[in-house]
């Protein structure tokens, strides 16, 4: 089975909580287990977060999440056509933030890191950034 | 969002719903508010009916966590649940702020 979605929304902070209701939907049709559901929640909402507050700023902009769902595993994706990043090694560092002012703690990729199993950024300045996150979200017996 | 609770010198906050960037900006918002009472030196902030926290929510934990040491007080937590407690631990905010097992505080 492969399945695919695509949601475009406005880069303002009170849609994060629609991408992250809007992923947990997508994903319940294979049944993963409370425990991934909250991991892929987290991971989204930071991914989605960085480009709201990062990317665009003040002057907003169009945020689109992308999910792919075949057999046991999914591929996300978050892009943002806002500011991109000039160092991406830097900006993935723990606890690095551009913005600590704005009790920004710098742990966004960390924790998407920790929660998806693979987490890939594409971007540079003016041209956005596109976050690319892999999990199985399905258990399989062993068998 | 908040539903706060003065006893004396302790500011008791029940954080309710989904603690992300968003909701941070009012939490921040409102509890410096009551932080104005330079009277309260312990902040207890209840994590009972929370549903689900970023590291927004961190950031936001850690702010009022300077609030109070800049004036020589505390802040503690109760009530986390698993996801939240795991947060915790990632951010290593159990080494800097009390959490209590569970319950109402204050």
């Amino acid at each position: 089975m492969n399945n695919q979605m695509e949601l475009t929304f406005s880069a303002l902070a009170q849609n994060e909580a629609f991408a992250r209701m809007v992923i947990s939907a997508f994903l319940v049709q294979v049944n993963p287990t409370l425990s991934i559901i909250s991991e892929v929640r987290t991971a989204v909402s930071e991914a989605v977060t960085n480009a709201i507050v990062h990317a665009y700023g003040e002057q907003g902009g169009r945020v689109v999440l992308r999910a792919e769902l075949d057999e046991d595993k999914v591929v996300i994706e978050v892009e943002d056509f806002g500011r991109g990043i000039a160092n991406i090694e830097k900006a993935m560092q723990p606890f690095y933030t551009s913005q600590p002012d704005e009790e920004r703690t710098g742990m966004g990729f960390s924790l998407m890191q920790s929660f998806m199993d693979d987490v890939k950024v594409v971007s540079a300045p003016g041209s956005g950034t596109l976050v690319t996150m892999k999990k199985r979200v399905q258990e399989h017996d062993a068998d | 969002m908040l539903k706060i609770k003065k006893n004396g010198h302790i500011l008791v906050v029940r954080l309710t719903g989904e603690v992300d960037h968003y909701a941070s900006l009012q939490m921040r918002k409102e509890i410096e508010e009551q932080l104005k009472d330079r009277a309260v030196d312990r902040l207890v902030l209840d994590f009972s009916d929370v549903t689900f926290m970023d590291s927004s929510g961190v950031g936001m934990i850690i702010g009022r966590y300077k609030t109070m040491t800049a004036r020589g007080g505390q802040v503690t937590a109760c009530g986390l649940h698993p996801p939240v407690d795991r947060l915790f631990h990632m951010a290593g905010l159990h080494r800097i702020i009390d959490v209590e097992p569970s319950g109402r505080q204050g």
